[in-house]
């Protein structure tokens, strides 16, 4: 069967100009993507071991960018608050959204409306949904202040105050994400087979029972899909930090992207913030390789 | 009955915690700024329109939408082109050594890497060709992105689609590439239409570049010049509000028009 379909597709290849085919259709996409996206990969891996003066290179140094990054204090500092935001971040999402995807698996009046609403958090401009935020936690005009005044009390101070400001980046986050979560983890549990669960019913077990030896083993790789997926992905957070604190207060929110950011454009670093930069990819290339590794054993097993 | 009283409590909460942040957006923008600091109303008592129009009449709001559209438009029809012909070649064709499979896994290789990591050489290519600032220099860089994600997205579109149709018509007569526009292009669309409504969707938002890569009207993309607001004008609150409204709206609106799509391309990488 597999070279019987193998073969016709050798056939299908057919003769003359339709063996250049597939070259000729790989080409202008392949073409655009090495100009744009390799070629800077590779110069920027070549920028990472100079060192930069007013933007150009004034001398080779070797790895010496890569060693000074372990003992920048704020480099090091940047990573343990990205590090911080991230697992937060993405742990809380994950279990709200997975808690909302279970209430909403059953179908009930209002659950369109539901579905309508959480797609809105994710596809706002993430500079938007920080100007949102900065509206809600300002001190003078902010939605919590008035809220507050209203009841009586005084001014809520956010984003003056460190501790305070990282958490309400965190809640930013949680705002934004969990309905992706949401979306992947309710796709997930309408994809699962119905007779498990209708066995379970006629045996009698319980909610919780369900829940434990059937839905949540059953949805371990899909959950560990999005896990992975958000967790690369807020690994390169910026616009939103950039617009609500811009890293402060002091370097509370600071997160490596910004970090790194701040080093190329404001202090004209450029060979430094390059293997600050390549030096993220290649954790967050390892993080997902050895993800998909682990994933491929889970469905292994 | 308690079942049902929790579904409308939660659903009640969760529309809350969704919406409320929105509501403050839009209701800080049709206050004054004298409203918003010194009486913290919370709806706007007299109702004002006064915040819009200064964005297209002192700000530059007008060149910054149209900056967006032109940019996102050229930006994503380019790489839909060219990654639906990457896709299918890659899914279709037997290439020696595998080349295709290869290509294929370089690409989905250069999408997981956080596109800041190549933020400085894209910065310094673009000065290098005097593209900063401009349409192209943004349009090359966003179409490069798009394609990486387009052939990864199409790919999986277009083996779905069985290979006896396209063999069909070529013993009718069609050559292969006439095989893959008339026959296989088409059945794709809905695919096609998904990766399309992704691709605008990110690309209309895209900060980071249009950070760097972009200084004046001339080319500022919409999130780019409403964050230059930001910068400039620190409590402004009410032109703040303003420019969120006009900046999420457009992109907003096209996600609830298209939802069906959207879900489908947003899920889909995740479950199969």
């Amino acid at each position: 069967m597999q070279t019987g379909m193998q073969a016709r597709k050798y056939r299908l290849q057919g003769a003359g100009l339709d063996l250049a085919l597939p070259y000729l259709m790989l080409a202008p996409g392949l073409m655009v993507v090495l100009g744009v996206l390799v070629y800077p990969l590779w110069d920027g891996l070549r920028a990472s071991t100079r060192a930069y003066r007013y933007g150009s290179p004034i001398s080779n140094v070797g790895f010496q960018n890569y060693v000074q990054l372990w003992s920048d204090a704020q480099f090091l500092n940047s990573l343990w608050v990205t590090v911080k935001f991230v697992a937060l971040s993405v742990s809380i999402e994950a279990v709200l959204g997975f808690a909302l995807a279970l209430f909403c698996l059953h179908e009930f009046r209002g659950i369109r409306l539901l579905r309508t609403v959480l797609i809105i958090p994710m596809v706002i401009t993430p500079v938007v949904v920080a100007i949102l935020f900065r509206l809600i936690y300002a001190s003078d005009a902010g939605m919590l202040t008035a809220l507050s005044e209203a009841m009586g009390g005084g001014g809520v101070q956010i984003l003056g105050n460190p501790l305070n400001a990282f958490i309400g980046l965190v809640v930013l986050d949680v705002w934004e994400w969990t309905p992706l979560m949401f979306l992947i983890l309710l796709a997930g549990l309408q994809s699962l087979p119905h007779e498990p669960f209708e066995a379970a019913r006629v045996d009698g077990a319980g909610p919780w029972r369900v829940f434990a030896d059937l839905t949540f083993p059953m949805m371990r790789p899909v959950l560990a899909v999005a896990i992975v997926l958000r967790t690369i992905d807020a690994f390169g957070t910026f616009d939103q930090v950039f617009v609500l604190t811009r890293g402060g207060p002091g370097e509370a929110t600071r997160l490596i992207s910004i970090y790194g950011y701040d080093t190329a454009f404001k202090f004209q670093q450029t060979g430094y913030a390059a293997a600050l930069f390549v030096t993220i990819g290649l954790v967050v290339l390892a993080l997902a390789f050895s993800a998909i590794r682990l994933l491929r054993r889970v469905d292994a097993s | 009955m308690s079942t049902r009283l929790a579904r409308i409590l939660t659903t009640i909460f969760v529309l809350a915690v969704v919406l409320l942040p929105i509501y403050w957006l839009v209701s800080t923008s049709l206050k004054s700024n004298r409203e918003i600091t010194q009486e913290g109303t919370l709806y706007p008592h007299v109702p004002t329109l006064d915040n819009y129009v200064r964005l297209f009449t002192e700000k530059q709001f007008g060149s910054y939408l149209t900056n967006s559209v032109v940019v996102t438009f050229f930006s994503v029809a380019i790489a839909l082109v060219f990654g639906a012909m990457g896709a299918y070649a890659i899914a279709r064709f037997r290439l020696p050594f595998a080349a295709e499979r290869k290509v294929g896994l370089f690409l989905l290789t250069l999408r997981i890497i956080p596109p800041v990591v190549i933020l400085i050489p894209v910065y310094l290519l673009m000065l290098s060709l005097g593209l900063l600032d401009s349409w192209l220099g943004l349009i090359a860089t966003y179409t490069a992105f798009n394609v990486t994600f387009c052939v990864w997205m199409m790919e999986s579109f277009f083996r779905e689609i069985p290979v006896d149709l396209e063999e069909a018509a070529m013993v009718d007569g069609d050559s292969r590439f006439g095989a893959f526009r008339r026959i296989t292009l088409p059945l794709a669309a809905p695919g096609l239409a998904a990766t399309a409504i992704f691709a605008v969707l990110v690309t209309f938002n895209e900060f980071l570049f249009a950070l760097a890569l972009t200084a004046t009207p001339r080319a500022m993309t919409m999130p780019r010049g409403t964050a230059t607001l930001i910068g400039r004008i620190d409590t402004d609150w009410a032109s703040m509000a303003a420019a969120g409204v006009i900046g999420a709206l457009p992109i907003v609106f096209f996600a609830l028009l298209v939802q069906r799509h959207l879900v489908r391309g947003l899920t889909m990488g995740a479950v199969k």
